[in-house]
């Protein structure tokens, strides 16, 4: 099992955005102030121009790789291509984190490019753990699996979701990477309580957080919550954030935002905000140590 | 119960084609029909997908208008979905799917400029390639040049049509001429799509240089290539040609076989 460290490296405990091709010329330009970036890896498989960008914005910056479609929770195969793809990414940005969620996105060859949600049962339990200890063996280094956000349940799904998570913690030696967004989205879409979700998860696994806006939705008067990473981060959101961090202490955070894409000024200002929570959080944790 | 490979392809055969009723009775309501609750996946399936498609084919949007090419990306979505995880690169055969998709029929020369766009997006996502130092080349002695094969850089793609395609995508970028007609009846082109620094550039090449290159490009030796060029144009100038790809920096390899066989 490889051990994992948060404190491992040069890694800071700040706010990171996610890195989008409309802001990389002025983020090379200034070189902002910030944590972190992160990028999905299935966009920078092939050459060209994208890769010579991220691999400017590395010189300056430290990267996490967020997969979004290495299927770990599927049935079929593990693509082998992808996960060589994944390596060779890997050893060339050498990132600060590598994660990927807990869901599948391939069936029967096709790629449906989303996050698809599984039961949450002892065998899939241990076919997941077996795939996340396979992508560590060939990647060399731990892991961090990422709560989805959800909307449906299957009748049969007996464990509940964060005790899932933390099964494959103890089983795998990943960590996981708490989406706040995601686990608000969901507990909201089935009636259940997301502070009871965190107090579920082990602590020490945390290694990232994520926050992101969500929309909402009305499907035949239910509201339904839906994550689509368009907006500025729901205040109830910033709430369970801090929470979060009271639990787990400072974590690496980061801001998604994907669909209507704003101006970079609005991504940093939403990191900045990030930044403030993590501020408290590192001085309890001071507070603490000295008391 | 579905066995988790059952209840995953079914799930997705779902996604893709409509309600699937095993798959359904696995799902709770939670104060909705469960159909219900597979659209919401179904719907951000079909709207990341239709997203990739727009983003490589701009100019077939444009030509088509956007609500006609959400109907055929719909139906090509749940015809060819993805075979990878990779976005950009979804859609190769989306130009073949256009020449057989009934309802654009009548817009002959629209799978041509499809391709086009296939080849710009190949030329943009490719794997990089470094350039073959020419000394290479000069070592190798004439005797055997005829039986070399050249690798040209995987972002360079050659394509003929009998449309002037170069001039129907030139007038449906967003700064063209909004009052500019194209002659459908110009005749076609023989174009070489590739990259250029951060950019994509494309051009049209004379009959006996298109030659070459396609020969090459489709794994041909030299030889071979060499005629083919001759054949469209008999002044054709092999030296030249070979100098030409060499200071385009396109040649990025060369095998030299013998009788079927690769010299070490």
């Amino acid at each position: 099992m490889i051990a994992l460290d948060r404190r491992a490296g040069a890694f800071p405990i700040r706010a990171g955005i996610g890195l989008r091709a409309p802001h990389v010329a002025e983020i090379v330009a200034t070189r902002p102030a910030i944590g972190f970036f992160e990028v999905h890896p299935e966009n920078y498989m092939g050459g060209g121009p994208a890769l010579v960008a991220l691999e400017r914005v590395r010189r300056d910056h430290e990267v996490s790789l967020h997969g979004v479609g290495l299927s770990l929770g599927g049935a079929d195969a593990l693509d082998q291509r992808h996960l060589a793809r994944l390596k060779a990414l890997v050893e060339r940005l050498r990132p600060a984190l590598v994660s990927e969620h807990l869901a599948w996105s391939v069936g029967g060859g096709a790629y449906l490019n989303h996050l698809l949600p599984l039961q949450y049962d002892d065998e899939r339990l241990h076919e997941t753990c077996r795939r996340i200890v396979r992508v560590q063996e060939i990647l060399g280094r731990p892991i961090l699996v990422e709560n989805p956000s959800r909307y449906l349940r299957f009748r049969h799904s007996p464990i509940p979701e964060p005790e899932f998570l933390g099964e494959l913690v103890r089983r795998s030696g990943c960590g996981i990477l708490l989406d706040v967004n995601n686990v608000y989205v969901s507990s909201r879409n089935f009636d259940e309580d997301p502070l009871a979700y965190l107090d579920a998860l082990p602590p020490r696994a945390i290694r990232e957080i994520h926050l992101a806006g969500h929309a909402t939705n009305n499907a035949a008067g239910r509201t339904i919550l839906i994550d689509d990473h368009g907006s500025r981060v729901a205040e109830p959101v910033w709430d369970l954030y801090g929470r979060a961090l009271e639990r787990f202490g400072p974590v690496p955070t980061l801001v998604e935002w994907d669909t209507n894409l704003p101006e970079l000024a609005v991504l940093l200002g939403e990191a900045a905000h990030a930044d403030r929570f993590l501020d408290s959080a590192l001085r309890r944790e001071r507070d603490a140590v000295a008391a | 119960m579905l066995s988790p490979r059952e209840l995953e392809h079914g799930f997705t055969t779902a996604l893709l084609r409509g309600t699937d009723a095993a798959v359904v009775a696995e799902i709770l309501g939670d104060g909705l029909d469960p159909a219900d609750r597979l659209a919401i996946y179904r719907n951000h399936v079909f709207t990341t997908l239709t997203e990739a498609l727009t983003s490589t084919f701009p100019v077939v949007v444009r030509i088509v208008d956007e609500r006609f090419f959400t109907y055929a990306a719909d139906r090509y979505v749940r015809e060819h979905p993805p075979a990878g995880p990779c976005l950009f690169e979804y859609g190769e055969s989306f130009p073949e799917f256009l020449a057989t998709f009934p309802p654009c029929r009548h817009l002959e020369y629209l799978p041509d400029v499809a391709r086009l766009e296939w080849a710009i997006n190949q030329a943009v996502h490719a794997e990089d390639a470094v350039a073959l130092d020419p000394r290479w080349l000069a070592a190798v002695p004439p005797e055997e040049v005829g039986r070399l094969r050249l690798r040209l850089h995987p972002a360079m793609s050659l394509l003929d049509s009998p449309w002037p395609l170069d001039r129907i995508w030139r007038a449906n970028q967003p700064e063209a001429d909004p009052d500019l007609r194209v002659d459908l009846s110009a005749g076609g082109v023989r174009l070489e799509v590739r990259r250029c620094g951060d950019d994509v550039v494309f051009r049209a090449l004379e009959p006996a240089v298109y030659a070459l290159r396609r020969a090459l490009a489709d794994g041909r030796d030299l030889g071979d290539a060499a005629e083919a060029a001759l054949a469209a144009e008999p002044d054709f100038d092999l030296a030249v040609a070979l100098r030409d790809l060499l200071d385009e920096t396109l040649i990025v390899d060369l095998t030299l076989f013998s009788r079927g066989e690769e010299i070490p």
